[in-house]
């Protein structure tokens, strides 16, 4: 025998079992009363908080809330020879990572699809925008490159990752201060100058924006964890600081509204939305 | 070395190298010599703690906590069924520690490498004795650990275990006790509590006391280095002292995070 508990407490108990077993069905509720279960809007975004340079041993560094989900992204500095056939460029590699602790849907072990796809278009939106020319990474021509290992780990999971990561992994390049170095030509060796550090030359800035289409009609942005697997298609517009586009992706089908209809409400709704951020500490333009 | 290539992962050049500094970076311990008095604070000093319950909403019970440059979030899942293990009568805990790659001075490639490992026994070690495995048959508990930044594998044990046993609290977890934990080094001739990482390099030994202060009982005691018998009766004494101001610290974290809500 359980305990009679006071009605409006098993009312909630009602609800979370019946968000459990049906999730569809409990978000078309919300939606037919115009609301998002989280109480917003559908056009509605997260707060977002950023957090630079308070992790030590790394050469630069961010921390990210976007609502619940939490980023923390640390670049560390090596050196390493170029490729043979690029002499004149760095590296630049973004990897995020999706451990255990951030959500009960992840397992410990190697890293999970969902993290290798998101490293990918992370790294493909990085290199599409590029944010650090490879020249501009170069100590000694064919001899002696910086290699900038961008790791993100994923602390929080409430939707929306590849938002989170993005704005964590710029931020925290925008904080990356390299030493000044010498290249011996003789002995091939590079050293570097404690005092003497300078931040990275960014040249332009992604920002992601990410939609959701559910049951083909309404376009949710900002999705949480709850409503991310529900959605039929997402769709990411990433814009640089100036508004200019850099990537629009849509993955999954577009439904009867017409797909022109749907991608240019979200191009609209991403341009506003940038515009809204430039007032915030550190997308200001 | 073997190629660092993994296809699951985007992957850097084959090999690359810590950068080389022509000047060194002047910590207070390079003019320290045996004999002196600790440099930056006294000799019993911890460092303060910042401990905030229920962050990572996604998990039944969270800690994050702070020491300073020693950085740990730690989740709490379960108890949930344990998956193809034979039946068994008392629950299972089971700790992994994994360390962020810019948490070390050096990149930690993402490899499973030991010392994950032996942290993540240390800190099951201390927080087993206090759980009460007994009332959860056919159960796992998951505490994961993420290092985020490290100073030192004596305090990232001893962070690691009071932010385990917090989190454990704070997903309703039966316990006997709160587990708390402290270390100390010998520099010289003097203990040094709550060392740091270059503490540690210029100490002859390290240990790590974990207790229950409520109970007045020690959970674990890890010792490494040279140290005399008298010195390690007496830096146990000095560690479980500071354990019950730690203790109390973790008791108002909670209390402060279950009336906020």
């Amino acid at each position: 025998m359980t305990a009679p508990t006071s009605p409006p407490e098993s009312e909630a108990i009602k609800a979370s079992i019946f968000q459990r077993l049906h999730p569809q069905v409990y978000l078309e509720r919300f939606i037919s009363e115009n609301v998002r279960p989280d109480g917003r809007a559908f056009d509605a975004w997260r707060d977002i908080s950023v957090n630079v340079g308070s992790i030590s041993t790394a050469d630069g560094s961010a921390l990210v809330r976007l609502g619940d989900t939490t980023i923390v992204c640390g670049v560390k500095a090596e050196i390493a020879d170029p490729e043979l056939d690029r002499p004149e460029a760095g590296f630049l590699v973004p990897n995020l990572d999706l451990p255990a602790i951030c959500s009960p849907k992840f397992k410990p072990g190697p890293p999970t699809e969902e993290a290798q796809v998101l490293s990918d278009r992370l790294n493909d939106a990085l290199t599409a925008s590029g944010i650090i020319s490879p020249a501009s990474l170069v100590i000694h021509p064919g001899k002696a490159v910086w290699v900038l290992y961008v790791d993100a780990t994923c602390i929080n999971y409430d939707g929306n990752a590849f938002d989170a990561t993005l704005i964590a992994m710029v931020a925290a390049l925008k904080n990356t201060r390299l030493p000044k170095t010498t290249f011996d030509e003789d002995s091939g060796r590079t050293t570097c100058s404690r005092q003497d550090k300078q931040p990275l030359k960014i040249a332009r800035e992604p920002l992601s924006m990410s939609f959701g289409l559910f049951d083909s009609a309404h376009i949710l942005s900002d999705p949480t964890s709850f409503e991310e697997p529900l959605m039929d298609t997402t769709i990411s517009v990433i814009m640089d600081e100036r508004g200019h586009l850099i990537s629009v992706s849509q993955l999954g089908l577009l439904g009867e509204s017409g797909p022109v209809d749907t991608l240019q409400h979200c191009i609209t709704a991403a341009q506003t939305r940038r515009e809204k951020l430039k007032a915030q500490p550190p997308f200001v333009a | 070395m073997a190629s660092n290539f993994d296809r699951r992962r985007i992957n850097g050049p084959e090999e690359s190298f810590v950068p080389v500094y022509d000047d060194d970076e002047g910590t207070q311990l390079d003019r320290w010599t045996a004999g002196e008095p600790r440099p930056g604070r006294s000799s019993g000093d911890i460092r303060p703690i910042f401990l905030q319950p229920g962050l990572i909403n996604q998990a039944n019970g969270s800690a994050y906590i702070e020491t300073e440059r020693t950085k740990i979030a730690c989740a709490v899942y379960g108890p949930r069924q344990s998956k193809n293990t034979s039946y068994s009568e008392k629950g299972r805990l089971n700790v992994e520690v994994k360390f962020a790659p810019f948490s070390c001075k050096r990149r930690r490639a993402p490899m499973r490498d030991a010392e994950d490992r032996s942290v993540a026994v240390a800190i099951h070690q201390a927080i087993v004795s206090s759980v009460r495995l007994e009332l959860l048959p056919k159960s796992t508990i998951d505490v994961f650990l993420t290092i985020i930044e490290n100073d030192g594998i004596e305090g990232c044990i001893a962070a690691g275990s009071i932010a385990a046993s917090t989190a454990l609290a704070d997903a309703g977890i039966d316990m006997i006790g709160l587990v708390v934990s402290c270390s100390g080094a010998l520099a010289g001739k003097e203990l040094w509590l709550d060392p740091t990482r270059e503490e540690t390099e210029v100490s002859k030994g390290s240990l790590i006391l974990s207790c229950m202060p409520a109970l007045g009982t020690v959970t674990s005691v890890w010792q490494n280095g040279q140290m005399k018998t008298q010195e390690v009766l007496d830096c146990m004494d000095l560690c479980q002292e500071r354990c019950i101001d730690i203790h109390s610290v973790v008791a108002q974290a909670l209390l402060d995070n279950a009336k906020a809500q």
